[in-house]
């Protein structure tokens, strides 16, 4: 996590489901009941950066506050889809900051198969995203949907992919009319 | 302080570059020496051939003040030869074909005869070791006797140096169109096999490991570098929660005396 | 440079106003004695000199605007480049001089307006290599302002100054300057040359004193910190040493380390191969020379 980096913040931002197990008195504000309790078993979606704190008992294994469950953006069905073709599916709508906040819930969960299938993932979709960004005449037909559903590190390197090229356009137009 | 540029040298400052290769002219009038800051320039002297940067060489071209000679490489021929190479080659189907050597670096053929690499170094004014490299390796001279038995070979500047001769000088080049469809394709099959190089890009992603380029022309990295470095960083961080489990499974057995880092070599060497 | 002949401007054109300014050694005029005792140098002054130092400042751009962080300052380099500089700007003035004071019909030198355009170019071209290197490390430099001035003060033995302001910080005179590391008794500047030492102080200094006036001075005086770490984020932000860099080795077999560690290494890389290697990995070969940035 970087301090000065807007999208690390903002993946702190993201919610995870969380479970109470033990009885919390006066923290109600967390469900929208202010001065109340909260109860054992009770299931929130609470902030990255605060369900992470709020588990760190249960990390070292002492008394659990809360324990942490995979969002739905990482879910299995989600996994599946993936599993079957990346490309078809829309990160952006199952997190803005879909492989920040992998990296964070890897962190936290020990899942060596997630790695596998979102290092498969980024690869087959990164493909595809150097084609559409070397494309001069811009996203046509189905990569205009494509592109829309780029998370926001696809988005960057779309981003840097498409200047690049666009720059060697630039060169090469300079040295004909020179 | 804003700097407007990205990481790494830009298209236009890799053609700036470029413009440092050593190229042959013909004169086409006298000129006295130069001490440049670039280093020295010999009197230019009619009808001898001279050696100099590529910019100078365009600056008097333009001039009408000499012609230029092409590159060995920027020929029909050579450029057919290599298109084969690329195109099909076992070899190098999925690699670049191979760039000139490096001065104590073997060719192809020596290398098959069993020769062994060994660095060259010059000393710099300070006293340390120097190994020259392009854009300052004499790659895109004229040959003044053409050797057969020599396999032509694409120098890293070699998409710079194309574009700006063919523009500037292609009275001077033989059959410039022939070259320009050659020098397309070329660039077509290389391109294919740069995008088909995202799928090893996990190579370079892990500590110690790496995803050889060897071949590639400082354009072609330069048009592909932002992307390739965005996505192996990604897959870094991805992979990150693996790599520690693996770091410290490593150094447990090291800790029992077991750990032999080269064994992990085989399983990062890949190359596009 | 006030007298020197419009230059034609190198290849790639950008903004050069600022840094004009920002070359390490002021233009000041030489009388003869210095331009003899640097030509008398010694072999570092040769013509074939140049031609090497050309080639070292031009890997050293490429290097610098390759990586993250800030490249060790070659130190000896750029004072010979910068003395070469002065000379050929005094040789572009008597030359354009002499130009001026023939008489356009008696032409007796054809090729004087060639040569001086010729050095011109050669000269524009070198001022932006150094003008680029200094623009790409100041930009650098204040990204991770902080990182630098920490990394700097740390080597000084004296550690009083920094308890000093860290319990200045839980009163309520504090402010953001409190946490600019203090560098004045620092005398090793590595990676940055001195001029850059002293503009990074400068520039956090104002910045930490802008960031006072403007917000921070409503913060609690222990939330006017700009070096604190609470919750486990660092203010201070380095460069990341593990992005991915091309390099193309030079030496007969260079290793590419992990976690630049010297005793544990990954893929060998041989003479003549361009890789993608993390920096970290590949920065120990830069250093020795056997492995160059692209």
């Amino acid at each position: 996590m970087s301090y000065y980096d807007i999208d690390s913040i903002l993946t702190d931002a993201q919610k995870l489901p969380c479970t109470f197990e033990l009885e919390v008195p006066g923290l109600g504000i967390l469900e929208g009941n202010a001065g109340e309790d909260i109860k054992a078993g009770t299931r929130l979606d609470l902030p990255l950066w605060l369900g992470e704190m709020l588990s760190i008992g249960a990390r070292l294994g002492t008394s659990r506050l809360v324990t942490l469950d995979m969002p739905e953006a990482l879910s299995e069905r989600v996994l599946n889809a993936l599993k079957a073709d990346p490309r078809t599916v829309d990160l952006r709508s199952l997190a803005p900051h879909f492989y920040n906040l992998s990296e964070r819930i890897l962190e936290l969960f020990e899942e060596e198969e997630m790695v596998d299938i979102l290092t498969d993932t980024f690869k087959k979709r990164a493909a595809e995203i150097a084609d559409h960004a070397h494309n001069s005449r811009g996203a046509v037909g189905e990569g205009v949907e494509f592109l829309r559903g780029l998370d926001e590190t696809e988005r960057q390197l779309f981003r840097a992919a498409h200047d690049r090229a666009k720059e060697m356009r630039a060169w090469a137009g300079q040295v004909k009319r020179k | 302080m804003a700097f407007p540029l990205p990481r790494g040298i830009t298209p236009s400052e890799i053609a700036f570059l470029a413009e440092m290769e050593m190229v042959t002219i013909m004169p086409r009038q006298r000129l006295e020496g130069l001490e440049l800051l670039g280093g020295p320039i010999e009197p230019i002297v009619p009808p001898r051939r001279a050696s100099l940067p590529l910019w100078l060489a365009l600056l008097l071209k333009r001039q009408r003040r000499a012609n230029i000679l092409p590159p060995s490489w920027l020929h029909p021929g050579s450029l057919e030869l290599i298109l084969d190479i690329e195109a099909h080659h076992n070899d190098y189907r999925h690699a670049f074909s191979p760039p000139p050597p490096l001065p104590g670096q073997p060719n192809v053929r020596e290398l098959a005869r069993g020769h062994e690499p060994v660095a060259r170094p010059q000393y710099t004014p300070d006293g340390e070791r120097y190994f020259a490299s392009p854009p300052f390796l004499p790659q895109n001279a004229a040959e003044s006797n053409f050797d057969p038995t020599q396999v032509p070979s694409l120098p890293f500047h070699w998409v710079e140096i194309s574009s700006m001769l063919l523009d500037a000088a292609s009275d001077d080049l033989t059959d410039p169109d022939q070259i320009r469809r050659l020098l397309k394709d070329i660039r077509e099959v290389r391109m294919a096999k740069m995008r088909a190089g995202v799928d090893v890009l996990d190579a370079a992603a892990t500590g110690g490991g790496g995803v050889a380029l060897t071949g590639v022309g400082a354009m072609e990295l330069g048009e592909e570098r932002g992307f390739l470095s965005g996505a192996v960083d990604n897959l870094r961080k991805i992979g990150a929660s693996k790599e520690q489990a693996r770091r410290e499974q490593m150094a447990e057995q090291r800790a029992n005396g077991g750990y032999d880092a080269t064994q992990d070599e085989e399983e990062d060497y890949m190359e596009f | 440079m006030g007298a020197m002949p419009q230059a034609p401007s190198p290849q790639p054109t950008t903004h050069t106003h600022f840094l004009a300014s920002a070359s390490p050694t002021p233009h000041i005029p030489m009388d003869i004695d210095d331009i003899l005792a640097s030509v008398d140098r010694g072999p570092g002054a040769s013509p074939a000199a140049a031609g090497i130092d050309h080639q070292l400042l031009t890997r050293f751009w490429v290097a610098e605007r390759a990586v993250s962080e800030v490249l060790p300052w070659p130190a000896p380099l750029m004072e010979r480049m910068m003395d070469r500089v002065r000379l050929q700007i005094e040789t572009i003035e008597d030359l354009a001089a002499s130009s001026a004071d023939v008489d356009p019909n008696t032409t007796h030198n054809p090729n004087l307006n060639l040569r001086l355009s010729i050095l011109q170019t050669d000269l524009a071209r070198t001022q932006y290599l150094i003008r680029s290197i200094l623009r790409a490390r100041l930009a650098k430099l204040t990204k991770h302002s902080m990182h630098y001035l920490v990394h700097l003060a740390s080597r000084t033995k004296n550690p009083l100054s920094q308890s000093q302001s860290q319990s200045q910080s839980q009163s309520q005179s504090a402010v953001p300057q409190d946490s600019v590391p203090d560098i004045s008794a620092v005398s090793d500047f590595s990676p940055l040359s001195a001029q850059e030492s002293t503009f990074v102080h400068a520039h956090q200094s104002l910045l930490a004193g802008h960031y006072g006036s403007a917000f921070m001075g409503a913060f609690p005086p222990q939330l006017r910190r700009l070096d604190d770490n609470a919750g486990g984020t660092s203010m201070v932000q380095g460069p990341d040493l593990k992005e991915v860099v091309f390099v193309r080795c030079l030496g007969t077999e260079v290793p590419v380390l992990v976690d630049g560690e010297e005793e544990d290494f990954g893929v060998t890389m041989r003479m003549g191969d361009v890789w993608v290697v993390r920096w970290e990995g590949g920065e120990g070969g830069v250093e020795e020379g056997e492995v160059e940035l692209l």
